[in-house]
């Protein structure tokens, strides 16, 4: 049933009741409807709000309409998005707080000083080497503050700091040496950071504590020093022996050789420096020259070795010793060795005038013994010849008696010639011309050499006044080419040549006879030795040469030419010198 | 990684941001297997922005991310990194 009013009030004739509430649910409709768009524009505003954020561009209208919005839940989803990078960002916020603490912990265990220094060179941070090195105890916090009042007390930053550079280049500068608060730095300056412009606003300096080294440097400066002052030292020392010294490495090569030894030796450095030590003693006996064989390495002292060389033959006196390293392994050898030619003559002439001395004396104390009853048996015998009662073969035999007498008191004659040269000193005041006695002392031979068929060679240099009685050198020079006539026979030549070296002069007789056994040459000049017949000689000839020529400060010598021959050699000193 | 799923999504012809939501949601919903590497998920699309938004995003998440030009589509690989 329908109510009337209601009819004539509402055209549905719903009753005025319903209809109220109808429009009340209409309006509420309305405002829902309304606050629906506005709820959904706001999730669209909020949602593209957030895409925003996700950097991408806002919903268009046509491509979700409300419900499909909704349904898709675009806040949820971006939440969610959000939710992951936020978990993403402390996970990096973490591991960089891990980082920052190991790189702090880095930067204060590593061993060099390092800084960060901005463009008032202020210090932004420092490490604990760096506060070790060059910061004062008493400062607490270094930062703020100046690094050249901290670092280098001084009022601003010197010349020599690095940091300066960088700031004004924008490149690393390296310092390699610095000194600062007695301590040695090398100091490396990077530029860390820049402002807009590209200025380098803050640097980092690392500064490297070289003093260890330094010193360490200084000393091995020092002792480098004292090295080779020690070792220039050595080599000066070596350089003035007056002994020849060589060392050998483990090789036998000569490493080493001094300038006395290259003397000796006749060699230079280079020659010598090429060779082995066995190689350079190759030509002495071969018994001497195992001791030089690189199997040999033993010591030995005073080993007396002959030496030939190209022009000449030494008798040297050597010495070795072994060197080793620090294991006690032997690395080489030292040799020094002396020239003892000289010397060994010297002995030799020495034992030979000692030997003169003696039987001088001997001989003029028998001499004198037996002159007079000498003197007797000739007399004697002299007289019964001259009696007239003698049977012819008594006269015979006194006459072999008178005549031995007068061979035995030549004899003595001969002895007391000799025992008087060998007591009286010779006469320093007289000089004479060498090259004049060599033509007057052929002169007197000339009958006996031309007898004998023997030709003389005569090649005389000009020569200095020797002090010596011409006489007696006469006396040797007719003894010796006699003897050289002797030994020729008949057929031949005599070469007798004279020349002046250095501070002596020197006469050589060479003769074309047989030469003298090798066993007999160190015994020609003693008194009594001869190789003549019983009668022939009395061998004192050479004796009576040696002494005179010994008087005058010279020496003689025998030896065998290698062609065959014998070469006597004289040498007397001139005026002044004194030879051996 | 032999073992690793594959989540294909095809979004050819979707525009962002649809593209980038619908992109974010898989992540979201995959996350712990993205996060470990079980899975990757491999997005084909053929809008030149994805290829940006996508990547950025992803990055930001803490994921890898590879994009290739496949000459008609653009292929993104995400996963762990």
């Amino acid at each position: 049933m329908k109510s009337p009013s209601a009819k004539n009030n509402n055209p549905a004739g719903l009753p005025a009741k319903k209809t109220s509430s109808l429009r009340t649910l209409t309006e509420e409709n309305q405002r829902l409807r309304d606050e629906n768009v506005r709820y959904t524009r706001y999730i669209r505003e909020k949602t593209n709000q957030l895409l925003e954020v996700m950097g991408t561009q806002p919903l268009r209208p046509e491509e979700f309409d409300d419900s499909e919005l909704l349904s898709l839940d675009p806040i949820g989803i971006i939440a969610g998005s959000f939710a992951q990078v936020y978990e993403y960002l402390n996970q990096t916020i973490s591991d960089l707080s891990e980082a920052r603490d190991e790189l702090q912990a880095i930067f204060d265990a590593t061993g060099v000083g390092i800084s960060i220094i901005d463009q008032d060179f202020a210090i932004i941070k420092c490490n604990e080497k760096q506060r070790e090195l060059l910061v004062d105890n008493q400062l607490d916090n270094v930062c703020g503050h100046h690094c050249y009042e901290v670092y280098c007390l001084k009022n601003g930053p010197g010349l020599d700091c690095p940091a300066v550079d960088t700031f004004a280049t924008g490149r690393p500068v390296v310092v390699s040496e610095v000194r600062k608060k007695d301590k040695y730095f090398q100091l490396v300056t990077t530029p860390y950071a820049k402002d807009e412009h590209g200025a380098v606003t803050r640097v980092i300096e690392v500064a490297l504590d070289i003093t260890a080294r330094k010193k360490a440097e200084e000393e091995e400066r020092r002792q480098r020093g004292y090295y080779l002052a020690e070792k220039s030292k050595l080599a000066s020392v070596l350089q003035s022996l007056s002994e020849g010294l060589l060392v050998t490495d483990s090789r036998n090569r000569i490493i080493s050789i001094n300038g006395a030894a290259l003397q000796i030796l006749d060699l230079s450095q280079k020659q010598a420096q090429e060779l082995k030590v066995n190689e350079l003693f190759a030509d002495c006996p071969p018994e001497a020259r195992t001791i030089f064989n690189v199997d040999n390495p033993d010591a030995f002292q005073n080993i007396e070795i002959l030496f030939r060389g190209e022009n000449k033959e030494l008798l040297l006196s050597v010495n070795a010793v072994p060197l080793f390293d620090g294991d006690g392994n032997t690395i080489g050898r030292v040799f020094t060795f002396r020239d003892i030619t000289d010397e060994k003559h010297r002995q030799e002439v020495l034992h030979r005038t000692e030997k003169l001395a003696a039987v001088g004396q001997l001989s003029a104390g028998i001499a004198h013994e037996l002159n007079t009853p000498l003197g007797s048996i000739l007399g004697y015998a002299r007289l019964l010849l001259k009696g007239s009662n003698l049977l012819p073969e008594q006269r015979e035999r006194l006459a072999i008696i008178a005549e031995q007498a007068k061979k035995s008191s030549a004899i003595i004659r001969e002895l007391l010639n000799f025992s008087r040269l060998s007591a009286q000193p010779p006469d320093r005041t007289i000089t004479c011309d060498l090259n004049k006695v060599v033509v007057e002392t052929i002169k007197v031979l000339q009958t006996e050499l031309d007898k004998r068929f023997i030709t003389v060679h005569l090649d005389l240099s000009m020569l200095p006044a020797v002090t010596a009685d011409p006489k007696r050198l006469e006396q040797v020079l007719v003894n010796i080419v006699l003897n050289s006539a002797q030994a020729i026979g008949s057929n031949g030549e005599i070469n007798i040549a004279s020349q002046c070296s250095g501070h002596e002069v020197q006469i050589t007789v060479k003769d074309s006879g047989p030469g003298i056994p090798p066993k007999d040459l160190s015994r020609i000049f003693d008194p009594f030795f001869t190789t003549k017949p019983v009668g022939q000689g009395t061998g004192l000839g050479l004796s009576i040469c040696a002494g005179i020529i010994n008087d005058y400060g010279g020496a003689i010598d025998v030896r065998n030419a290698p062609g065959g021959g014998t070469i006597f050699t004289i040498i007397l000193p001139l005026p002044g010198e004194t030879h051996g | 990684m032999a073992d690793t799923q594959k989540i294909k999504l095809d979004i050819l012809g979707q525009v962002c941001p649809a593209c980038l939501l619908v992109v974010l949601r898989e992540m979201n919903t995959h996350r712990q297997q993205l996060k470990n590497g079980e899975t990757q998920l491999i997005i084909k699309t053929d809008h030149r922005d994805t290829t940006r938004t996508i990547p950025e995003s992803a990055r930001k998440m803490g994921y890898d991310v590879e994009v290739r030009n496949m000459e008609t589509y653009y292929e993104i690989t995400i996963g762990k990194k």
